[in-house]
């Protein structure tokens, strides 16, 4: 894949993400100001993407889209026939959880001979907007694919303990009301289950239904994101496959936006909706593409033993 | 006096089971095998 040298590039947002994401995009691209004459306008701002995302599809740009609400994924989902018709190329979910997870997903079932279900975690926060978002995502109603239709239960339930990578290590993790289930079982129907959680702290889970008590931090410490795939080899046997990372949640979602960016920018992705688990695109590169940008992805080889 | 002396007396017998517990302790080998392990992705082009 070769990328187009001098792509003008615009990243919509004053966040971590976006301003990681500048940095990272301006020795590869042209980075421009506004969205005016930007081939690709990346948004990376707090608040809902579609309205956004609708305008600047309908004058022909490429959008890559970082946003991860429910409401906000579902509604750039809907803008498929608008981005066909204009021929621009609409990446939703370029973040971690949406994003990263959806790359990790697709790599692990390719390794499976039949994949039965697959199960998210995360932990952390990148800036303000996103702390807000996952303290959003504990309270309402936590999306989940089980055989054949969705269940939808309260957020905040279904406490879990999860494994991430260290120096993240064991947290309880709970249903959230994610986006993940959603994009993984348009891209994995056959799959009967999926599920998305959330890691949180008994404060957290206590005051999810309350207002943030207290502003939240300029930037989230080291967070982290599970992705498990379970289901069967060619010889019908069990298999469970995880991989995840331990990384700065706002330097993960840029390495990943800036993947797509490069793809997009490259010519080949097709025009519409682009999710990142979708079954034809280049994963292996774009994994390879996140890893240059400092994530340093792991594989969950067994329970630690001696001998 | 005799609380100063008793808490040092308990102090010296924590200090001495511990030390013991310390030398003498079975901790075995870290783990060696298993755990996160770094994985690679090729691109494929």
């Amino acid at each position: 894949m070769t990328t187009t040298a001098g792509s003008a590039v615009s990243v919509v947002g004053g966040g971590v993400v976006a301003e990681r994401l500048r940095r990272v995009t301006a020795n590869r691209h042209q980075l421009v100001g506004g969205d005016v004459g930007a081939g690709v306008v990346v948004l990376a701002m707090a608040g809902p993407h579609a309205a956004t995302a609708a305008d600047l599809v309908r004058a022909g740009a490429h959008v890559v889209s970082t946003s991860g609400s429910v409401e906000d994924v579902r509604d750039l989902l809907d803008l498929d026939d608008t981005a066909r018709g204009t021929g621009a190329t609409l990446v939703v979910g370029a973040a971690v959880s949406p994003g990263l997870s959806g790359l990790l997903a697709r790599e692990l079932v390719g390794r499976l001979a039949g994949c039965d279900e697959l199960h998210i975690s995360r932990h952390g926060t990148a800036g303000p907007a996103c702390a807000r978002e996952h303290h959003h995502a504990l309270r309402g109603w936590a999306m989940g694919w089980r055989d054949g239709g969705w269940v939808e239960r309260p957020a905040g339930s279904g406490r879990e303990l999860c494994w991430f990578p260290e120096p993240v290590g064991a947290r309880d993790c709970y249903r959230g009301e994610l986006s993940d289930p959603m994009l993984l079982h348009r891209s994995f129907p056959q799959v009967e289950r999926i599920t998305a959680r959330v890691s949180a702290t008994r404060r957290d889970w206590f005051t999810a239904r309350l207002p943030m008590l207290s502003p939240p931090h300029r930037e989230g410490g080291i967070g982290a994101l599970r992705v498990e795939a379970r289901g069967w080899d060619s010889d019908g046997a069990r298999v469970t496959h995880i991989v995840g990372i331990a990384e700065l949640i706002g330097t993960a979602a840029a390495a990943v936006a800036a993947a797509f960016v490069d793809h997009v920018t490259s010519g080949t992705a097709p025009a519409g909706v682009v999710t990142t688990s979708d079954a034809d695109l280049p994963t292996a590169f774009l994994l390879s593409a996140v890893a240059r940008g400092g994530v340093r992805m792991q594989s969950f080889t067994g329970i630690p033993h001696t001998g | 006096m005799r609380l100063l002396r008793r808490a040092l007396v308990a102090l010296s017998l924590a200090g001495v089971v511990a030390g013991a517990l310390r030398l003498r302790g079975r901790g075995g080998t870290p783990p060696q095998h298993g755990g996160w392990q770094p994985v690679e992705f090729p691109p494929e082009q």
